[in-house]
């Protein structure tokens, strides 16, 4: 439990500062997917994002989980 | 949260393998509820932050809602102010205000913010509130925990998740009513229109509401939490704290109210563990300061009646600083070392941002101008002779009223816009109007290739709405 906090959790806040940042400087009605535009509202995309910005920074956060177990840390 | 996490294989220096745990499993902390000074303090910013937080969402301003976070407009409105995605330097600016606001307040009062203002303190007081009042209090709720399943523990246990349930979905549609106006949110929840993002977002937020003020409670206070982490740096030997004082409480001990405990060689503390108790985090004080404090005070209400019910004097927890307990200072010193370098410098600090921001945002100009070359020609000739010029204004009117503004060029001789000395362009409240303009010079004017020209943009009816924006006039090369 306390490992999926590690993981979801930095994610999570990382995640929302990203979230602020990206679309701040983006309108989502700019957007461009696979060459074309983007059609969703822009609070789908918004919610899409920000969910996209979790899944990326959770990666991070479960790999450097996943280093920590190694030998390396755990023997000391 | 039962469960704990094996760590794998933990090796000792003589080669032996150790199998440990590197956390206990988490105890549910059944606590006590108190009654004293410092606990109305915080029921009263528990009423204030919440009769804010569900009350501001419903108040109307110049026709609209006045706090409203409009994503789907890309506006934010908080009262006669309007944020637009080009003012994000202020939202930046309210970061650094907030973080020189916790190190100062902290600095002063160690974790202030955490025992009285943090949402999480807050929701869980409101939970364990509701949690007490279906409930009962410590003693009845461990008791029923014990219990096995029976009707009347699940009468109870439903009450209070029914209850919890209904506070937290109330939470998380008066927080989506801050992104999307909450009369129409209301209205769609009465005709079943609501969108799937809106339903989404309320149920997350409720969800998250349920399940840290309910479940998580002091765990995002230990293990969540950044600032429990880096809170010491902030802290010195003058913070006020939350403090057992040893001296005077060792060695404890029971004894009767009658008896004279100083003959007996013992200290003012009774061992009740009342303190301990009344923890949200379960900790006990009067083992000195520990990361998992977060200065509710809620040991010192609760010690103060013990005190008070041995006819003892207040305070054997209370708040002091490390030098004070130390040096056995009195309130009197303890306040005279309040102001002290750091306090100055982040208060001086603070002051000037907080002002310079003030000024910053009222006299902001409710206009925009963006002054975009036609790139397509340099300059051109026309048939007078004139040598011309093509821009496009993009022109943002960040007001809630309509203008028409006058545009005027200047900065070269005899220079006029669409063969005129201004034009009128109208621009409807907080919309954004792109002109294209011709600006024209007689050749003699200026000098080959760039010239630095200016566009004044001026509202009809308000001379204070006015922007000076610098252009480059090209002028032929050849000339």
């Amino acid at each position: 439990m306390r490992r999926i906090i590690w993981i979801l959790w930095p994610s999570f806040v990382v995640a929302g500062v990203a979230e602020v940042v990206f679309f701040t400087l983006i309108d989502p009605q700019e957007l461009y997917l696979f060459g074309e535009p983007v059609h969703l509202s822009r609070t789908a995309t918004y919610s899409i994002g920000f969910f996209a910005f979790w899944a990326v920074c959770a990666a991070s956060s479960l790999f450097t989980v996943f280093i920590q177990r190694s030998p390396v840390f755990t023997q000391r | 949260m039962k469960k704990s996490a094996p760590v794998p294989e933990h090796q000792s220096g003589t080669g032996e393998t150790v199998e440990s745990s590197l956390y206990e499993a988490r105890k549910t902390i059944y606590m006590r509820s108190v009654t004293g000074l410092f606990a109305n303090w915080r029921w009263a910013l528990v009423w204030f932050t919440q009769i804010l937080f569900y009350g501001l969402c419903w108040l109307p301003w110049n026709g609209r809602q006045a706090v409203l976070f409009d994503l789907v407009e890309r506006k934010f409105y908080i009262f006669g102010l309007i944020f637009w995605p080009q003012d994000i330097i202020y939202l930046a600016i309210l970061l650094i205000i907030s973080a020189y606001a916790l190190f100062l307040f902290t600095a002063i009062g160690g974790r202030l913010f955490c025992g009285y203002a943090c949402p999480q303190t807050v929701y869980t007081e409101i939970f364990m509130w509701i949690e007490r009042k279906i409930e009962g209090d410590r003693s009845a709720r461990m008791k029923l925990d014990q219990q096995t399943m029976n009707g009347r523990k699940f009468s109870l246990k439903f009450a209070k998740h029914a209850a919890w349930f209904l506070f937290a979905l109330w939470t998380g549609f008066t927080f989506v009513g801050y992104f999307t106006p909450i009369k129409t949110l209301t209205a769609e929840i009465f005709n079943a229109s609501l969108g799937p993002w809106e339903i989404f977002w309320l149920l997350f937020y409720g969800f998250a509401t349920y399940g840290n003020a309910g479940y998580m409670r002091e765990q995002v206070c230990k293990y969540m939490c950044p600032y429990a982490r880096f809170q010491s740096v902030m802290f010195d030997s003058d913070t006020l704290i939350v403090t057992y004082d040893e001296e005077r409480g060792e060695p404890r001990g029971v004894r009767s109210k009658k008896q004279d405990h100083k003959a007996a060689g013992k200290g003012d503390c009774v061992d009740c563990n009342i303190c301990v108790q009344v923890c949200p985090t379960g900790i006990d004080i009067r083992q000195g300061l520990q990361y998992e404090c977060i200065g509710c005070s809620a040991c010192i209400d609760g010690c103060d009646k013990v005190m008070d019910k041995m006819g003892y004097p207040r305070g054997l927890i209370r708040y002091s600083t490390e030098r004070a307990i130390q040096e056995k200072w009195g309130r009197k010193e303890i306040l005279a070392h309040l102001i002290r370098p750091r306090i100055v410098i982040y208060g001086l600090l603070l002051l000037f941002i907080v002002s310079a921001t003030a000024y910053g945002i009222s006299t902001r100009t409710p206009l925009r101008v963006d002054v975009i070359r036609d790139r397509n020609s340099m300059s051109r000739e026309d048939e007078n002779g004139m040598i011309e010029n093509s821009f496009r204004l993009k022109i943002t009117n960040a007001s809630e009223t309509d203008h028409a503004y006058l545009v005027s060029a200047s900065g070269m001789e005899r220079i006029e816009i669409q063969h005129r000395p201004s034009i009128s362009v109208e621009v409807p409240a907080m919309k954004t109007e792109t002109v294209t303009v011709e600006v024209y010079v007689p050749p003699e004017s200026g000098t080959k290739g760039a010239n630095r020209i200016y566009f004044d943009v001026k509202a009809v009816n308000d001379e204070n709405i006015a922007v000076h924006e610098k252009a480059g006039f090209m002028m032929p090369l050849d000339k």
